[in-house]
């Protein structure tokens, strides 16, 4: 698959760094997760909400990792709308959670979120994550 | 790192506090906007989230109990009030001397939080139940090793969905693995027939034995984000590797870990007659014959049941093949080794000093192909110690060691054997084979023969150029005894000399008499089996491609240029030739030959049957074989066909001139 096409990133691409999309309203969480995971070694896009996260799916990514509480489009939208497509199906999503929202975690996994990371968490926290489900 | 984290969140926080004051306005002026409580909703909610991310708890805890507030607002359980607003706007202002206490300015007042909080929580009844004691999340909680490594036998069938939900589950086993000891074991059981099959889906389950000293939560950790739609299962298994952390590992398949009786030791090899042996692999044959027949006829009911039986069939069919032909396959040794006592007492008969080695003994041939293989090798050994290997006196005259060397060796090639007996004699003189054979008759002195034609007429009935009569051979009983015996046994014989340095013969066995594996190609209505021993792969041959080769039969692989055959064409089909047809490649001694067939239909298990004697100078053509449906299709002898095929083109050549070689067999090339 080329670069151009818009699709599930495949083992082609595997070679290069795989990247990572990080949906986030907060600009310091945002930072965290760009910080941390482009240190270890992801490519790493940054979105401010749903929409914008959509917008940004010119490119292949390997994973997502989204906050819930957005404005415009939520994570729980933004994770039905990827999984309706076919950019995005299959590949891991990782919703961010408060451990105030376990109602809010089970509908993001019925929308097809593959896991979570409850707030706060730290730098380990993240990459143990992201590695178990990006491998 | 996490300074620079909190300098974005202190910026942060004052926007978003920002964002609150003009949505708490805002309500003030519309009570009964949702979209603005959502706003301030999520205001709070970013403030509460990212500051317990950085290291803010105190204005975390704050938030916390206002987003409460809040959330009751968004979902309607609460109304909002001029005090709310006014509590909020004033939180909002406390907040802020939180950050600003924080960045080293000022202080904030800690019983200014607590009054608010109060009054919050009189506005608002008592906060929402939380879960006090925070879920576990993945990675999250500290799994202390207990010190002590135990067995965990875990079942693991994740839900259908599994896949479509971004889960790899062979990410969770490799987790699992970094653990510890992990043995895997894959249950296909609920894996569908191939037409039902929906190729998101997850049909696989896992039975896992993992050996470690983490403890059961760890292990849950590892499936948290699975374990609602899995089937989970984790259990210790009692007892086993406590003490006993290392080795032992075969335990892991018994509950309680005691170690496995070995049983005596019973005899390795019973005696059983060959007759039986026979009959098995006869059965075996007819097995595969109506295999093939339910093969063929479940592919046209195309019942998913039916097929899956089917296919078991084919499986335990080949399998026992297999099984069967492996019981009568013998290493070649024995038969070797006895030589070695007639190469001993020849060599004193006729005074000789010969020494024989042995190569690829071990090569395992059918019994049957072993049998018959005595009487020629004992005469082509005999040729070689009377005709071919020279008394000592003359072999030092002509600057030879003294000791004379016959070598007899075995390799594979395909699905044949190969034997070569070679000795360093004086080998054949050409001009004394011609002019011998031009003497009995055999040739006419005009005759053009190439130097593999001339040797091969050594095989001819009565030649021989035996001087003299000996006891050993010279009898008028040649070498046509040995390429009689050969091809009985479908092999073929070759010689390869040179004069003064010695003669090999070789010999071409096929693996077995029985039963090979074959490829099913057809031309028009006929089907016609290559051994896939010898095919390479299956390329597609296309107009363009033809006239890419300028009407050559040259097909293009990969670069390389490959002669090709059309079996129509060899066995003169009449037939409208299709639009695409297919050449199998396949190696032959002479190189890489191409076949070009109609269809390649897949691999098929042939039972050898022989033709009768009408087909018996048909070389090119090794047996035949029974259908599925009934009909008969031949197995062809790839190396004899391109070998019959460059026969045909040198004869041609001679007789007839280049003209008509051009136009026939332009590719194939000597």
């Amino acid at each position: 698959m080329s670069r151009e096409t818009l699709g599930p990133a495949t083992a082609a691409d595997e070679a290069m760094a795989k990247t990572i999309l990080t949906v986030d309203d907060s600009a310091s969480v945002r930072q965290m997760v760009k910080f941390t995971l482009a240190d270890a070694g992801y490519t790493v896009i940054e979105a401010v909400d749903g929409e914008d996260a959509l917008a940004k799916l010119t490119v292949p990514v390997h994973m997502v990792i989204t906050d819930l509480n957005m404005p415009n489009l939520d994570g729980i939208g933004l994770i039905r709308k990827l999984r309706a497509g076919p950019a995005c199906k299959g590949i891991p999503i990782l919703m961010l959670t408060t451990e105030s929202q376990e109602a809010r975690k089970q509908e993001g996994k019925a929308a097809g979120a593959t896991g979570w990371i409850v707030k706060p968490f730290t730098t380990q926290q993240l990459l143990a994550v992201v590695k178990r489900v990006l491998g | 790192m996490i300074d620079q984290y909190k300098q974005a969140f202190q910026e942060e926080a004052r926007e978003l506090l920002a964002e609150l004051e003009s949505a708490l306005l805002e309500l003030d002026q519309n009570r009964g906007d949702r979209d603005v409580v959502g706003r301030a909703f999520r205001a709070l909610h970013t403030i509460k989230g990212s500051g317990a991310m950085f290291g803010f708890d105190d204005i975390a805890g704050f938030t916390h109990h206002l987003e409460g507030a809040f959330d009751r607002l968004r979902n309607g359980t609460l109304a909002v009030t001029a005090d709310l607003i006014r509590l909020s706007l004033g939180a909002s202002d406390q907040i802020k001397a939180m950050l600003d206490e924080a960045a080293g300015q000022g202080a904030a007042d800690a019983s200014r939080s607590e009054a608010i909080l109060a009054e919050v929580r009189q506005l608002t009844g008592p906060a929402p139940a939380e879960a006090a004691a925070a879920p576990v999340a993945a990675g999250q909680t500290p799994l202390a090793e207990t010190g002590v490594t135990r067995q965990w036998r875990i079942r693991f069938r994740p839900g259908g969905g599994v896949l479509l939900n971004g889960t790899n589950p062979l990410l969770l086993l490799a987790e699992l693995r970094a653990l510890g000891r992990l043995e895997v074991r894959v249950d296909t059981e609920a894996v569908p027939a191939l037409d039902e099959i929906d190729p998101e889906q997850c049909y696989l389950a896992w039975d896992l034995t993992l050996e470690t000293a983490a403890p059961r939560e760890a292990i849950r950790d590892v499936f948290i984000f699975v374990e609602d739609d899995s089937e989970l299962t984790i259990e210790a298994v009692s007892g086993a590797a406590a003490a006993t952390p290392a080795p032992a590992k075969r335990a892991g398949n018994k509950p309680g870990g005691a170690p496995a009786q070995t049983a005596p030791q019973s005899a390795s090899s019973i005696r059983v007659s060959c007759d039986k042996l026979d009959q098995l692999v006869n059965l075996v044959g007819e097995l595969v014959t109506v295999q093939a027949r339910l093969s063929e006829a479940s592919a046209r009911f195309n019942d998913a049941e039916i097929l899956d039986i089917a296919e078991s069939v084919e499986q335990l069919t080949a399998a026992l093949r297999e099984n069967s032909m492996s019981i009568r396959m013998l290493p070649l040794r024995s038969t070797f080794e006895r030589f070695r006592r007639l190469v001993h007492d020849l060599a004193i008969d006729l005074g000789k000093d010969v020494e024989l080695s042995i190569e690829g003994a071990d090569t395992e041939l059918d019994k049957t192909v072993i049998d018959q293989l005595n009487d020629p090798l004992v005469h082509l050994i005999r040729n070689s110690m009377d005709h071919g290997v020279e008394p000592p006196a003359a072999r030092l005259a002509a600057g030879k060691p003294s000791k004379a060397r016959i070598h007899l060796a075995a390799t594979h090639s395909g699905a044949h054997v190969l034997i070569r007996v070679s000795d360093d004699g004086r080998g054949l003189d050409v001009e004394a084979v011609r002019a011998r054979a031009i003497e009995q008759g055999l040739i006419e002195g005009t005759a053009r023969l190439s130097e593999a034609e001339i040797f091969a007429l050594i095989f001819e009935p009565g030649f021989s150029t035996a001087r003299q009569v000996t006891d050993v051979s010279g009898r008028g009983v040649g070498m046509d005894v040995v390429r009689r015996n050969v091809e009985a046994l479908h092999g073929s014989v070759e010689v390869a000399s040179q004069p003064g340095a010695g003669l090999t013969v070789t010999l071409r066995l096929p693996l077995t008499l029985a039963i090979i594996d074959g490829l099913l190609v057809r031309v028009c209505d006929s089907h016609f089996v290559l051994p896939l021993a010898n095919s390479l792969e299956c390329i597609e041959l296309t107009g363009a491609a033809l006239e890419e080769a300028h009407g050559n039969h040259l097909a293009n692989v990969r670069g390389e240029m490959i002669p090709y055959v059309r079996l129509r064409e060899y066995f003169q089909m009449d037939a409208a030739r299709p639009e695409r047809e297919q050449i199998m490649v396949v190696d032959t001694e002479y190189g890489r030959y191409g076949f070009a067939v109609d269809e390649v239909l897949g691999d098929h298990q042939t039972v050898i049957k022989n033709l009768g004697k009408a087909y018996r100078n048909v070389p090119v053509v090794s047996g035949a074989t029974i259908l599925g449906n009934g009909t008969v299709a031949l197995i062809l002898d790839p190396h004899r066909l391109v070998q019959n095929i460059i026969q045909t083109v040198s004869l041609d050549r001679r007789h007839v001139g280049a003209a008509r070689t051009r136009q026939e067999f332009e590719g194939v090339e000597i």
